[in-house]
């Protein structure tokens, strides 16, 4: 149980900044995911948490003691490695006892109570009957599970986790997804877990912090993050398929402002602030918020159907939204039902409460 | 038909495996066979004569097990067939402790292959070389070693150590420490190389100390390695003679003789086939153990533990 604060954090490899200024609060209890593209800083954050790297600038707090120049082992934190990392030589038993047994005199523990908790762990994680084998006869979700009973076996304060899911196939991924998330609220203990897949991360965190090129872009719950997104890259990076973007132009007409787009011109949705004449920003629009119509409807943007991606209950559809000019592709999640074929015309009708508007320049939400 | 075809792929094999068989037999296993026949030929005819003259021969230069005390500063009382167990004692410990803690020292090191390359120069000099400079090396009025023992006061070290026979032999084991660290040191490094980090990085995290993470992780873990290491030792120093030939030539009074160089005497000086034959006979069998311990555990297969 424990708060974990990093306050300004700076690594550099080189020339290389890993992780640039990089603050974060993670309350008590709470499941933090650390979401970006790989080389953005997530892994050596994590690292730096755990005090397997040390950082140049700023500093780690758990529970508000300044772990920064602390070893690994006097932090009191688990991690579970994305190649699980369990000793091939060792025993199942032998491999979640470790953590124990090396401590075991300054615990004051017996041989019979860490074979209790062996047993214990085993339980909550269904492994009882795998303790007997070697790390290199068991499949895959096996493994896995014994590095998660390794890491809970101390009831660290801390849990951290390195994309420990990326090396299960699918099905089994979503499986432990849910099972991870149980078992992380059953027993209450901070974590922090890296990925760099956008599903993993909204359907698990309690809170997401997105990363690129070594800084937080934007921090908050999976909804937050997911409908309202600071910056142009978090729209990009979240969502399957991502946020359509569309380079569009701020004109004034009377006197509001509104959208010039390839194909259509809009008025510009929610208050504007800090927006200028002649100004260039990109739309954002999730191909999930958009209708379809096969008849035309007033507000309605006219496109013309490219390619159709049927995804079983649902399909996506790749439209031009601009037939009469330069192709401009739109990517358009709708649920199937109706026909669509190819070069049909089909009028869309975007949510326009949902949409996102970015400085072209900076990135930045104008919402 | 399939029996047919069966049949010719059979032929096709032997054709294939025949000019090697052939060269085999001729270079390897003839003069071996050669080597085991000429052992038992005697004087008085076929027979184990050789095998016990070697074994109880006590003349300093060739005496395998005792020799008799001539020189009146008294030699290690002991043969050559000793002196190459007692060059595995202590050879073999330091190489597999040198090699390791030096890989573990080194691996993640900002310029260790520099260091690596100069240890591995060891490997890398012609053992003929490697003999002159263990000679120089323990020289008493160049060499490193009698001058670091004069600066510390031990003048009874301070003398040219292949002369004495009290110190010639460890002389010679201390200089091929040197000399095939490297070997060990590269071996070791490999292992490095391979191990994940993540294993040494979990058991930071779990609570280890270094030294638990190298006796509990990376020790176990070098297993294959080590195996490696310790065979190639083994049949390296039972089989040593260049650098003894070079630096002592076994001397003085057999205080650093070897069994190949025994081989060598009974051969090239005494032109004594029978019994030069008979040591070569008795030198292989004993590097048969380690190397046939090697083929075990090569068989046995190291990638199912992985």
């Amino acid at each position: 149980m424990a708060r974990v604060v990093l306050e300004n954090i700076v690594k550099r490899f080189g020339k290389v900044v890993a992780v640039d200024h990089v603050s974060l609060d993670v309350r008590d209890g709470e499941f933090m995911v650390l979401l970006g593209p790989s080389g953005c800083g997530k892994t050596t954050t994590l690292r730096i948490i755990a005090g397997l790297e040390f950082p140049d600038e700023g500093r780690v707090l758990i529970d508000g003691k300044d772990v920064t120049d602390l070893e690994p082992r006097d932090r009191d934190v688990a991690m579970v490695f994305q190649n699980y990392a369990l000793y091939p030589h060792m025993k199942v038993f032998d491999n979640i006892a470790f953590p124990l047994m090396i401590k075991r005199k300054s615990l004051g523990l017996t041989k019979e109570e860490i074979k209790k908790k062996v047993l214990e762990v085993a339980r909550l994680l269904k492994i009882e009957d795998l303790l007997d084998r070697k790390p290199g006869q068991l499949s895959g979700g096996q493994q896995q599970r014994v590095a998660l009973a390794r890491t809970l076996i101390r009831t660290p304060k801390v849990w951290l986790m390195d994309e420990p899911l990326s090396n299960l196939d699918a099905l089994l991924r979503l499986e432990m997804r849910a099972e991870l998330k149980r078992l992380q609220k059953e027993l209450g203990i901070t974590t922090i877990y890296v990925t760099h897949d956008q599903a993993e991360a909204l359907s698990m965190a309690d809170r997401i912090a997105v990363m690129n090129k070594g800084r937080i872009i934007q921090v908050g719950t999976p909804d937050e993050i997911y409908l309202k997104p600071k910056h142009v890259f978090v729209g990009k990076f979240i969502g399957a398929p991502p946020m359509n973007i569309i380079e569009c132009r701020i004109a004034r007409i009377e006197d509001k402002y509104v959208l010039e787009c390839p194909g259509f011109t809009r008025t510009f949705p929610g208050q504007p602030r800090n927006i200028r004449e002649g100004m260039r920003v990109l739309l954002g629009i999730r191909p999930e918020f958009v209708e379809v119509y096969k008849e035309p409807k007033p507000d309605a943007i006219k496109a013309k159907i490219l390619v159709t991606e049927p995804q079983g209950s649902e399909i996506i559809l790749n439209v031009d939204i601009n037939p009469e000019g330069e192709e401009t592709l739109l990517k358009v999640k709708t649920k199937q039902g109706p026909r669509y074929e190819i070069g049909e015309i089909v009028y869309l009708a975007p949510d326009w409460t949902k949409v996102a508007v970015f400085d072209k320049a900076t990135g930045s939400s104008l919402i | 038909m399939g029996r047919a075809k069966k049949r010719s792929k059979k032929k096709i094999i032997i054709l294939f495996l025949l000019p090697e068989l052939v060269l085999l037999g001729a270079f390897v296993l003839g003069p071996i066979a050669g080597t085991v026949f000429l052992s038992f030929v005697t004087p008085e005819g076929i027979g184990l004569g050789n095998y016990y003259r070697v074994i109880t021969e006590t003349s300093p230069d060739k005496a395998l097990i005792i020799p008799e005390n001539i020189v009146e500063a008294q030699p290690p009382p002991w043969g050559a067939l000793v002196h190459n167990i007692v060059w595995v004692a202590i050879h073999l410990p330091l190489v597999v402790f040198l090699g390791m803690i030096l890989a573990y020292l080194l691996h993640e090191v900002k310029g260790s292959s520099i260091v690596k390359s100069i240890i591995f120069l060891g490997m890398v000099i012609p053992m003929v070389v490697g003999g002159l400079l263990i000679r120089f090396i323990f020289d008493g009025t160049l060499g490193v070693v009698p001058l670091l023992f004069q600066a510390i006061g031990l003048n009874s070290l301070a003398h040219t150590w292949t002369n004495y026979p009290e110190t010639a032999l460890i002389s010679l084991i201390l200089g091929s420490v040197w000399l095939w660290t490297g070997f060990s040191l590269t071996v070791y490094s490999a292992a490095f190389e391979s191990m994940p980090k993540s294993y040494i990085e979990a058991a930071k995290i779990d609570g280890a100390s270094g030294i638990q993470i190298f006796f509990k992780i990376v020790f176990p873990l070098l297993k294959h390695a080590t195996i490696v290491v310790v065979v190639m030792t083994m049949l390296w120093d039972l089989k040593i003679f260049d650098i003894v030939y070079v630096s002592t030539l076994g001397g003085p009074g057999g205080a650093s003789n070897v069994m190949a160089l025994v081989m060598y005497t009974y051969f090239a000086r005494a032109l004594d086939y029978g019994r030069s034959s008979a040591t070569a006979v008795i030198l292989a069998l004993i590097t048969l153990i380690p190397g046939v311990w090697f083929i075990k555990q090569v068989l046995k297969g190291g990638p199912k533990e992985r």
